[in-house]
Formats: structure tokens, sequence, C-alpha cells
């Protein structure tokens, strides 16, 4: 049971897709050519190449941004996270089901430079994809995450502390699988949602606007926290209406390709927590 | 110097609550002048951007009015927005919004009686807030 055997497993795997003619390309992690200690997305189109893509405790980038739009079949290392964002992308007829083939690894959660879990990770509960073409078992142990969790902030003073550190890089927004807009609604000169001044309020816009649309469609994998180069915690908002819509709606984004984000529908049943007249929470 | 009063931005359909505000008028209801009303054509219309931004810049009060569930005049449109509310307000809760600044509701064209009361209950709510301390500034002058 370790990262070596899957690793090996997984070469194979991607060999004989590539022989075989299953797949055109195969997207998965491999040695960064200027960076040591962490793996990076590439491509292997050739069989022989196969031995280039590795599978270790920090295959960390989200790859689901890496297939969208491609013609022809392309396999796609998948951690449970990406699967599910590969099935939330099916779902949303971004991605063609016959044109992606999932390798399903069995993941024991990521980890920093430092050896413990990244926070998205130690959160997470599912070590299996939901939704693969092949499946890696063979995942070691999960890591252990340091607790670091902050109580008694109330959540206003929260939220700017975290809007205090962003610097509107907008780093999240292209790591995250579920933002794929053309034009994003920050970009978009109109309507024009972004003040003039990137000041706090310019940032509120932007996250309370991302969170929206990312509302039950979030998949948890973390890219938006990994990637932030401020630090900025964003997924905790986020979390808090999935967990929502979770409790309120019954869905949980990218366990299936076949059901709508629950935004995206609705029932005559519906609650109304939170308005007029109604508990006020 | 003048005591503070809030500013509100309504958001009403225009088939229903639009109505509604209007019957209000007619029928002589007294409600508080602190509501600046939007029409819309469908509470299904207003963006959760709409409220957010308003929020953002210095709102003190929202408020969203639509038809009653299954009476929209698009079918729908109120079923959608439900259920973006309902999130919306979670997520304005969970950013530090207090819930008492951010109103849904439902009026009907008929409930004149009914749109006045919850235009006073909400301007009550977000007075008892005092001022949207969201960004860090006071309402401007809406």
């Amino acid at each position: 049971m370790s990262f070596e055997l899957q690793e090996k497993s997984l070469r194979e795997l991607c060999e004989s897709l590539l022989r075989d003619g299953v797949a055109e390309i195969v997207v998965g992690f491999g040695e960064s050519a200027f960076a040591s200690g962490i793996a990076v997305p590439i491509t292997v189109k050739k069989p022989e190449d196969a031995a280039k893509l590795s599978w270790n405790s920090r295959c960390v980038p989200s790859l689901a941004r890496y297939i969208a739009g491609r013609k022809g079949v392309a396999a796609l290392v998948a951690k449970p996270c990406d699967a599910r964002a590969v099935a939330s992308l099916i779902a949303e007829r971004q991605l063609d089901r016959d044109n992606i083939y999932i390798i399903g690894m069995e993941c024991a959660g990521m980890t920093d430079a430092d050896g413990s879990a990244l926070a998205a990770c130690a959160e997470c509960s599912s070590r299996r994809a939901p939704v693969f073409d092949s499946e890696i078992t063979g995942a070691p142990e999960a890591f252990d995450a340091p607790d670091e969790r902050s109580a008694g902030e109330n959540s206003a003073d929260r939220f700017r502390g975290e809007m205090d550190k962003c610097i509107l890089c907008f780093s999240c927004r292209q790591a995250c699988y579920g933002c794929y807009c053309e034009t994003c609604f920050m970009d978009r000169g109109a309507p024009n949602w972004q003040p003039s001044e990137p000041d706090i309020g310019a940032k509120m816009i932007y996250h309370l606007g991302r969170a929206m649309h990312l509302a039950g469609r979030c998949v948890e994998c973390g890219a938006c926290e990994n990637v932030c180069a401020s630090g900025v915690n964003i997924r905790y908002l986020i979390k808090s209406v999935t967990d929502f819509i979770e409790c309120e709606y019954g869905f949980h984004a990218g366990m299936d390709t076949k059901t709508l984000p629950a935004l995206q529908t609705y029932s005559a049943s519906d609650g109304e927590p939170g308005f007029w007249g109604k508990n006020n929470e | 110097m003048n005591a503070w009063t809030p500013v509100i931005v309504a958001f009403l359909c225009n088939w229903c609550s639009y109505a509604g505000a209007d019957l209000a008028g007619t029928g002589r209801q007294q409600y508080p002048p602190n509501i600046r009303i939007i029409r819309v054509p469908c509470s299904g219309r207003v963006n959760p951007m709409f409220i957010i931004k308003a929020l953002v810049d210095g709102a003190d009060g929202v408020m969203v009015s639509g038809c009653h569930p299954g009476d929209c005049h698009y079918l729908a449109g109120n079923l959608y927005a439900r259920r973006r509310f309902a999130v919306l307000k979670k997520l304005l809760v969970t950013a530090g919004v207090e819930p008492d600044r951010v109103h849904f509701t439902w009026v009907s064209a008929s409930e004149g009686t009914r749109f006045a009361e919850v235009v006073r209950g909400v301007t009550e709510a977000v007075t008892a807030l005092g001022p949207n301390k969201m960004t860090g500034g006071g309402a401007g002058e809406l």
C-alpha cells in the first residue's frame, strides 16, 4: 500500500491506454524541470513516455482545468476531487463523457512541503472517485494535519481579515475547475461590477460573487487556497454554502454525471430559510 | 442635525410586488419612505450581484419581493429565485452581514396592506441595526 505501487500501476495503465489508442493523451502529474519537491501537470502522448508520470503526496494541482475544450479522448489522472470536478463539468455539459477517460486514483490526501496534510485534504473524507473508468487503489493512510482552527472570531471580522489579505490577483479563479466563463464578471465592462478602485469593496464583490457562482458546484478540492500567494482562506466561505445546499437540497456536486447543480433547478416544495416571517438565520 | 435613517434598496417584480406597492399607494397606506424601489421583470431577474453590490456600495438594507410561489408570471422565475436567495442569505451571514439587513418576501398585486406592513417591518429591523459598516464606511447618499 504505497504511492510507489500506485505509480507503477498508473504508468502501466497509461502506457497501454496510449498504445491501444484508447486515449490520445494522458493528463497527469510529473516532475518539474525547474522546482523539486512538487508535481506539476504534464501531458503524455507517446506510450514510451508513460514513465514520466508520477504519483506522490505532492500531486497538488487540480487537473480538471486542463482538459476542457479538447478534441479527442483524454485520459485524466484523477484524485477524487478531480473526478468530481470532471463529473460536474459533464453534468454542466462542458465536457463530453465519451471524450474523457477517468483514471480514479485512491487518494490519501496531498501534503504541503513539510509533509503535513493540506487544509482541504485534511477535511476531505472521500478517498475514492465517485466516477471513473479505471481505478488504481492502494493509497497509504491519510496524513496528519496541523490543527489551526481559529475560534471565537466573529464572522464579519473573519471575512474582513481574509479580504484584507487578498491582492485581487485572481489566481483562485484561474485554478478553480468551476470558473470556466469565457469572460469573468470581474473582467466585464458592462455591467461593470468592479469598483474603479481595487479596495476592500472590490475584493468583497469578487469573493462573494465567485462564492455565489460556485454555490453548490464546489468540489472542495482546495485549489483556490493552495494557489493563493497571500494565504487567503476563501474555502470556508464557499464551504458554508456547500454544506447549506447539501443540507437544504440534498445536493452534493460531482457525485454523478447527470444531476444538475442545485441552483440550476428548483422544487415546488423548497423551504424558505431566512425569508421574511421565517426563522431568521 | 438630522437623525440617521436607513437607505433600503427594494427590488420588486413587475407583476406582483410592484403592483402591490402601487396598490398600497392608491389605498393611502402609510409606510416609511426609506425604500428605493427598483422594478425588475421578475424576482428571478435579481442577480445575486445586485444585492452584493448594493450592500458593498453602502445600502443599509436590501429587500426583494416577488410573486408568491406558484403565481409567477414566468411560471418558475420565483422558484429559481427562492433557492438563490436562501443560499445568498446563508453566504452573506457567513461573511458577517447581519441577517436582518437582507429580506426576501412575496407580495401579490392585491396585497397593498401587506406591502406596507412588510416595508414597515423591514425599515424597523434595518434601523435597529444602524448604518451598514460592511466596507468600513457608512451609507452614502443614494
